[in-house]
């Protein structure tokens, strides 16, 4: 598995895109300038961009409530998520979806998704219609530890693996479900153990490093393209932030955290192209600057874009 | 009191080559009833105290929830980082302690990790791994049995175990990393998932030992020669070029042909430079050391590895010393 500079590059600048997007929700957030609830991405960064990085624009994702990541990574335009966020009419669900919703079928990304444990079924059914249409299309489905508990998740494991769908089933296990700690929700404690009993694989990689998980992603992708199923790669990672903004967190100690910090995915990956060379600190901070302009332009969109007007509030309703 | 570690690795046998190859799938509750099999061996040869590496999975402790063996188990005082940093400290623990033996559970790699933190302690290996070289693949009573005679030393040391060669990595003179069975110059510049499925990457080999048995890196050399694990010497091998094309197992299920260039025996304390940089130097069948362009690296061959149990040695002491036959008087055949 071959990773070019540029490509590492890009890797690195998606992981500060995500950071500084959060990092912005969250302080807007606290100023009562979002409606809503916000689940934040802050640590586990490494996991979206290993992942959207072994897609092409035709493939797919499903998400989850904690999304954010998952989007810019696969390509969302962070104007118009901001706005979304914002409840702004501008936005890509017209400002009637926010934080939980934010889906962009253009580019694949069938929805980040406030139902634990719905984008498994999502997820199939996109690749089964990939697979009836002929194309090699595939589909990451991103699911917590939490969603893996869910019915739906393992009923669509048991189905992308008998109709060899081609779908690549990427956990993010940051080891709390809400407020739950995995050790007593799960009955094992890798959540890639399961994938037996669907015979397909299961691996496990460290979520905090990128290179880790873009190198079994895209194993598993070929895989799918190929014709040979599905994959469950499961992802070991922490979330910096509780589960939503707000979350007093009393279900954790302050070490664990500072524990999981010191294992910071952005920080370690930049760490590693400077000592390879491929950037210098003068790059490094150039990146983090174009990036901040970015989010400028994207916060500025989204306070300067109107609220939906009351008239269209049955508009766009499905159900 | 005669004791005896246990040192399991909840995380052996989940690594990529589930996805790249054909591993086998081993769930830690495998690992669970294989430490309920270690205990009843223990046992039953008079081991009375087991010291264990506390782990996130609670392989040990979860194993007591379905046997109860009159044995004293005690987990080692350690704070856990999750890491094969935990698998070292707790093999220097042991080590530290005086503790008969320690049985380990885990692949190539978590026998390294432990190995890298023993000097006299002899270790059982027992395979829950993925390329599976130097553990053991046995049935555990068995190993329980071995472990507690050697431990207990009715079968001594010097008889029931052997001492294995390992493969120092140098910087200058300093050892920074060892390996137990294989060194691998590898082509690329991230250690990412870590395992080594890509042999056109391998530049340069190291072996310890070989046999057209076995399977990962050293099945390469295992086609040419045999090495024994003890065996004064090892294997030099250059990849990529040369005549020779050998057919090797790389990875369960995963079969490649493999040119060989230069090729020659390496003798006990002979070093031989990296020669490559960028690099990735992969132990024992991971990628373990970035090597920027900066680091002048060799590998040495030592004799100076680990203590390893000989389970049929052992045994076979064992069978020679009658420890495990009880003889009473003599009874008339009821047949007669």
């Amino acid at each position: 598995m071959s990773v070019s500079n540029d490509q590492m590059i890009e890797m690195l600048r998606t992981m500060t895109r995500i950071r500084q997007f959060e990092t912005r929700v969250q302080e807007f957030f606290a100023a009562g300038k979002i409606p809503g609830f916000v689940h934040l991405y802050i640590g586990e960064e490494a996991v979206a961009t290993g992942a959207c990085g072994t897609l092409g624009a035709t493939d797919y994702i499903t998400s989850t409530h904690r999304g954010h990541g998952h989007l810019i990574a696969k390509g969302g335009d962070l104007k118009l998520m901001m706005a979304e966020i914002f409840g702004r009419r501008t936005g890509y669900c017209k400002g009637k979806g926010g934080s939980m919703h934010i889906a962009a079928v253009e580019l694949g990304i069938l929805g980040a998704n406030g139902i634990v444990g719905g984008g498994g079924p999502i997820a199939n059914g996109a690749a089964l219609a990939a697979k009836y249409r002929g194309t090699d299309q595939v589909v990451v489905c991103f699911f917590g530890d939490g969603a893996s508990n869910q019915g739906t998740t393992q009923e669509a494991l048991n189905l992308a693996s008998a109709w060899k769908l081609p779908v690549v089933f990427v956990n993010e296990n940051n080891g709390y479900g809400i407020s739950c700690p995995t050790c007593k929700s799960m009955a094992v404690a890798d959540i890639a153990d399961r994938a037996a009993a669907y015979d397909i694989p299961g691996v496990v990689v460290d979520g905090n490093d990128v290179l880790a998980v873009y190198e079994a992603v895209a194993e598993a992708v070929k895989r799918a393209r190929a014709g040979a199923g599905p994959s469950l790669i499961e992802c070991k990672t922490y979330r910096w932030r509780g589960h939503f903004e707000g979350d007093a967190c009393v279900y954790r100690d302050d070490q664990e955290l500072a524990d999981w910090v010191k294992k910071d995915p952005l920080q370690r990956f930049e760490n590693k192209l400077l000592a390879d060379g491929l950037l210098d600190a003068a790059k490094v901070e150039s990146i983090r600057q174009e990036v901040a302009r970015e989010l400028d332009a994207a916060v500025a969109f989204a306070e300067q874009s109107p609220l939906p007007e009351a008239a269209e509030v049955l508009e766009d309703v499905y159900a | 009191m005669t004791t005896v570690g246990i040192i399991a690795n909840p995380v052996s046998g989940k690594d990529i080559r589930r996805l790249v190859a054909h591993g086998s799938v081993f769930d830690n509750q495998e690992k669970v009833r294989i430490v309920r099999r270690l205990l009843m061996g223990l046992e039953a040869v008079g081991v009375r105290r087991v010291v264990y590496m506390p782990d996130y999975y609670a392989i040990v402790d979860r194993a007591l929830r379905g046997c109860s063996p009159q044995l004293e188990l005690v987990p080692i005082p350690m704070e856990l980082e999750n890491s094969q940093d935990d698998s070292t400290r707790a093999g220097r623990w042991i080590e530290d302690q005086g503790v008969g033996c320690v049985l380990v559970l885990g692949g190539d790699g978590t026998c390294r990790a432990v190995a890298k933190g023993l000097v006299e302690v002899p270790m059982l290996p027992i395979s829950t791994g993925t390329n599976n070289v130097f553990p053991y693949l046995i049935e555990a009573t068995i190993a329980g049995l071995a472990a507690g005679l050697v431990a207990s030393g009715r079968v001594p040391k010097e008889l029931g175990a052997y001492r294995a060669a390992r493969l120092e990595v140098l910087e200058q003179t300093r050892v920074v990393d060892s390996a137990l069975v294989d060194v691998a110059v590898y082509n690329d510049r991230f250690i990412g998932s870590r395992a080594i499925w890509e042999v056109d990457k391998v530049a340069k080999l190291f072996l310890t030992r070989c046999s057209p048995a076995s399977i990962g890196l050293s099945s390469i050399g295992g086609q040419l020669l045999t090495l024994a694990p003890a065996a004064p010497q090892g294997l030099y091998l250059e990849l990529g070029y040369g005549a020779t094309v050998v057919t090797a197992a790389i990875a369960p299920g995963l079969l490649q042909a493999v040119r060989i260039g230069r090729s020659r025996l390496l003798q006990v304390n002979e070093t031989v430079p990296v020669g490559l940089a960028p690099c990735v130097l992969a132990l024992d069948g991971e990628r373990e050391l970035e090597v920027h362009s900066s680091r002048a690296l060799s590998v040495r061959y030592s004799a100076q590895g680990p203590y390893v149990v000989d389970v049929t040695a052992t045994m076979s002491q064992a069978q020679r010393l009658n420890l495990m036959v009880q003889r009473g008087p003599v009874e008339a055949d009821p047949a007669q």
